[in-house]
């Protein structure tokens, strides 16, 4: 009969009879001749079409039948025919009528090189023995979930039935149930549930599969004596994303099979099923899973040999804990075998143990996954290879691992989700735009001030220590103001405030800036001579002019200039860190300098210089000052205060400020004399009110300004201190 | 503009120390060491996938990039202060937030340079190695990575910005990476370990780590789902679906910005005169 239908299908060409519409093409399914063969020209066909009879559907150029969405496209009812060529679409969407792209129920029939697009189950070969689909592209409802779709190609109760080279995605699973003897080969399935299921399906052959990015690879059920070889099956994901899976079966092959990139390599439940069955895993490479093979501890009797678990998360995982015994592990490659072939047979000298604590850990409770290949996984494995009391049992010995891992193709590369792109650089975007929010610019208020600086009752606590009180100042245009007092009296508190460096309370203006809310303008006006001279020391004289010209905003063409103004040309390439103290002084000025800021704030500028260099950076202040600058500056030195200043600020801590002029600081010694029983109560009072007093037998000696000689006394008779007599 | 003036000083100063460039080193050489024996698949036939090693590597990257970020932004803001140039930065017309932002921005651009050189170098190794296919892979680690930096950054800057010392500084910073790398999880294993955690809340507790966040963020982005995570990653995949990878990059973003906020805000506080 086989040669018979050969040799019809042989002289088809002379026997076809084309049609070009539904009505021609319906006339000739009821007229054909047995081992006829239609033609069907390019055009759109509607379904459904019956074949009762042995007849050839041969399609040319991709004719579509079309079964508008009502049942089964093609239903073939008569054994030995065949359907090529066709574009098959639109089928019915009901899982309980089987509504297919092709329905065979009767054998011998042969669906080769087909398109079938929209079709619940693709081809359903049932009972439809010795029947072949081969070279078809199929592809279900995409509207449904994958469980409400159909499967690619599924048989039922069929013998013999060979599916090869078909291209399947996007369908549930290629399945087959009840049924013996078949050939699966070279179908390559992309998407679905389970890219070859089989359940109760003896003998079959499965061979140069190629699955990819289903929910489970090929699975095996209550089915006997199966080949599986030279599959290749990657990204099966998903709780039961196993590459090959087996549960009850026996007598089963699986050799030259590539499981890459699944949740687990080869998962095996309860085979052997019998104990006079086998389970034989030969030469598979398991690369690069989640778990490279997973047992339930009942299983008994398989064989794993030169088998390659390369790289797998966890090479062996006892599911729900426990031993596993009775099952051959031996010629294996394990990557992460540690030990050596010092005799060169190819075969490690030391047994490879799969043991690892954290694995046995999470193999009791899966949940403990999470924390796979992270420092607290390496820290367990560590503590237990450094102590073996907490050392867990190993789950597998293979007493010959191979040493070698060989050589395989290469997949093909997954594909990358774009849309994670946009993502990502939205979100860097994002981030990097968020810390631009801060720098949103202030609302700026204009003042018209004549003075450069005017400070109104400014106050400053630490604490419970208040420093400033009330301190009321001005320094007009080209003017030098010093502030002078002991130490904590509130100088350098005063600059800080200024500068906003710290908070307080009171008004600050800098010329028309108001110094807490415009404080960046305000500053723009300030050269700052700080006491400490804590620059950037591995940073060159230049550069840190100009890193400094740039901040504030100063034209660079004037940084020669100013080098040169304070001495400092021929040190320009000299790093900071190696300059002397004087040196660093001047730039501490030539600094300040930059953007010819109208007011000079200096603290202590003179502390760390000879007298020489003190002298030479105050003919420098000095010049400034005539050449319009205001100055404000704090010192302990009288000769400084004379030379520069044109008013000084008497501070004293907690207390208001008395200015006066410079030549009110040349000290005069007041000699008070009192009653010695009140002598230490005048001494107090004197100290209470910010002098400094000293006693002897008779009286107490105060160094007083020479415009405020009688102040010690007016102190004494305010707190009822009889003075007795004073001489300067 | 003056933003950008503290922050190329800031770099400066960074490519000048030697932490710096041992921290580059070290990453360089991960990433290598990643490209060679995980993307390349060199080691089997130019079989290549995301195995043990990779995960390792991306475990090591992981570590790496925290304890580069913590360390220099939390040494950003206090090494400035103790070396008393802090103060006289402040005392020039510049405001308080572009000091910190320029600081922030430097860092990011260093710590940026050094991920890129370590990338770039094992970019090249793949691209000479014929792995270019993989380079979609690699771009998404990099981002990734620039996103923890970003992170660890902000973190390092809020204890930076917490502490008065460098000292002290570094031994918080490097406490806040032990914590995040190892205690956070340590906890949570032994919650889940004594079943007080079920499956969801140890995945909505993970994700208050950014360590995890980058983690998960990174296997997915690779791997396309959670499931080598076990049930955890399955719950996230399923409960989330495609909104899982967003949902983590959000949180991941979150992490980026808050620290660096609420740093800045503590610093704009804070008295800076050593």
């Amino acid at each position: 009969m086989k040669i018979l239908v050969a040799c019809l299908l042989l002289a088809a060409p002379a026997l076809a009879r084309p049609v070009a519409n539904d009505q021609q093409l319906q006339q000739a399914l009821r007229q054909a001749a047995p081992g006829e063969t239609i033609e069907i020209l390019p055009g759109h066909y509607l379904g459904p079409l019956v074949l009762d009879r042995p007849v050839h559907l041969l399609g040319r150029n991709w004719p579509v039948i079309d079964g508008l969405g009502q049942g089964t496209v093609i239903t073939v009812n008569a054994p030995d025919c065949s359907i090529e060529g066709l574009n098959i679409r639109n089928s019915g969407s009901e899982p309980e009528l089987d509504h297919a792209g092709i329905t065979l129920n009767r054998g011998r029939t042969e669906v080769k090189n087909n398109r079938l697009e929209n079709v619940l189950f693709g081809v359903f070969v049932a009972r439809a023995d010795d029947s072949l689909v081969s070279g078809n592209e199929i592809s279900s409802q995409l509207k449904y979930d994958l469980g409400r779709r159909g499967d690619s190609v599924r048989v039922w109760y069929s013998k013999r039935v060979k599916v090869v080279n078909n291209y399947a995605h996007d369908a549930r699973d290629l399945v087959a149930w009840y049924s013996s003897e078949l050939v699966m080969r070279g179908n390559r399935v992309r998407g679905g549930r389970y890219g070859l299921h089989f359940m109760y399906c003896d003998g079959a052959t499965v061979e140069g599969n190629i699955l990819q990015n289903t929910s489970v690879g090929i699975y095996t059920m209550y089915s006997q004596g199966l080949k599986l070889r030279f599959n290749r099956v990657s990204g099966c994901r998903g709780a039961s994303g196993y590459g090959l899976g087996f549960k009850d079966a026996g007598d089963v092959t699986v050799s030259d099979n590539l499981l890459c990139d699944n949740r687990a390599g080869i998962f095996v439940d309860s085979t052997p099923l019998k104990p006079d069955s086998y389970a034989r895993f030969h030469n598979n490479v398991v690369a690069y899973n989640d778990i490279g093979l997973s047992l339930f501890p009942s299983v008994r009797g398989a064989q794993f040999k030169g088998n390659r678990f390369y790289e797998n998360q966890e090479q062996v995982s006892l599911e729900g804990g426990g031993l596993q015994q009775g099952n051959d592990f031996r010629g294996n490659y394990w990557s992460d075998y540690q030990g050596c072939d010092l005799d060169g047979d190819g075969r490690g000298d030391l047994p490879y143990k799969c043991e690892r604590l954290f694995e046995r850990l999470a193999d009791h409770n899966p949940a403990l996954r999470l924390f796979t290949q992270t420092l607290l996984q390496e820290a367990l494995d560590s503590a237990a290879r450094l102590f073996p009391l907490v050392s867990p049992q190993p789950k597998l010995e293979d007493s010959a691992p191979l040493i070698e891992v060989g050589v395989l193709p290469q997949p093909e590369p997954q594909p990358v989700d774009h849309a994670h792109w946009l993502w990502l650089s939205a979100l860097v975007g994002f981030s990097l735009g968020a810390a631009r929010l801060p720098l949103m610019s202030r609302i700026e208020r204009k003042s018209a001030l004549s003075a450069i600086l005017r400070i109104q009752n400014l106050n400053k606590k630490f604490g419970a220590n208040q420093v400033l009180k009330d301190l009321c100042l001005e320094v007009q245009p080209g003017r030098a103001l010093a502030l002078w007092g002991p130490n904590g009296a509130g100088k350098t508190t005063v600059i800080r405030c200024l500068l906003d460096l710290v908070g307080f309370q009171g008004e600050i203006q800098i010329g028309p800036y108001c110094c807490r809310r415009q404080g960046r303008r305000a500053r723009g006006l300030i050269g700052y001579v700080p006491q400490e001279l804590n620059f950037h020391d591995d940073l060159g004289v230049l550069e840190t002019m100009e890193f400094y010209a740039a901040l504030r905003e100063a034209d660079p063409k004037s940084i020669a200039p100013l080098l040169g103004q304070v001495g400092l040309s021929e040190v320009g390439q000299r790093k900071v860190g190696e300059l002397s103290g004087g040196m660093r002084q001047r730039l501490a000025l030539g600094l300040a300098l930059l953007g010819d800021p109208p007011l000079l704030v200096l603290d202590e500028p003179t502390s760390n210089l000879d007298a020489q260099a003190r002298d030479g950076f105050l003919s420098l202040l000095q010049e400034l000052r005539n050449q319009g600058k205001s100055l404000l500056f704090t010192t302990h030195r009288r000769e400084e205060v004379v030379r520069l200043a044109d008013q000084v600020a008497l501070l004293q801590a907690g207390s208001p400020a008395t200015v006066c002029q410079p030549s009110a600081l040349e000290a005069h010694t007041l000699k008070i004399l009192l009653k010695g029983d009140q002598l230490d109560t005048a001494v107090q009072v004197l100290h209470r009110d910010g002098f400094s007093p000293a006693r002897n037998g008779t009286g107490v000696y105060v160094e007083v300004p020479r415009d405020a000689k009688a102040a010690p006394i007016q102190s004494l008779f305010s707190a009822g201190i009889p003075v007795w007599d004073f001489e300067i | 503009m003056k933003v950008w003036n503290i922050a190329r000083k800031e770099a400066q100063d960074a490519r000048r120390n030697r932490w710096y460039w041992f921290y580059t080193g070290a990453f360089a050489l991960l990433s290598l060491a990643l490209a060679g024996t995980a993307l390349l698949g060199s080691g089997f036939g130019g079989l290549a996938g995301f195995g043990r090693t990779s995960a390792s590597m991306i475990n090591l990257v992981l570590l790496v990039i925290p304890l580069m970020g913590l360390t220099s932004g939390s040494l950003s803001l206090t090494g400035e202060r103790e070396r008393g140039t802090l103060a006289y930065l402040l005392a020039q017309p510049i405001s308080r937030a572009e000091i910190f932002w320029g600081k922030f921005l430097g860092q990011v651009l260093s710590l940026g340079a050094s991920l890129v050189l370590g990338f770039g170098l094992s970019g090249l190794l793949l691209g000479r190695a014929g792995g270019a296919q993989q380079w979609q892979m690699y771009a998404v680690l990099l981002a990734l990575s620039l996103l923890l930096a970003l992170v660890s950054l902000g973190l390092g800057f809020c204890v930076g910005s917490l502490c008065r010392r460098s000292s002290a500084a570094l031994g918080a910073s490097l406490v806040v990476w032990l914590g995040l790398a190892f205690f956070a999880d340590m906890i949570l294993m032994g919650l889940a370990g004594s079943h007080l955690l079920p499956v969801a809340g140890l995945f909505h507790c993970s994700l208050a780590n950014p360590v995890q966040l980058f983690r998960l963020s990174a296997l997915l982005s690779l791997r396309a789902n959670l499931d080598m995570l076990g049930p955890v990653g399955v719950y996230a995949t399923r409960t989330y679906q495609h909104w899982t990878l967003p949902a983590l990059l959000s949180g991941l973003a979150l992490w980026a910005v808050l620290p660096a906020l609420f740093s800045y805000s503590i610093y704009r506080k804070r008295s800076y005169l050593g």
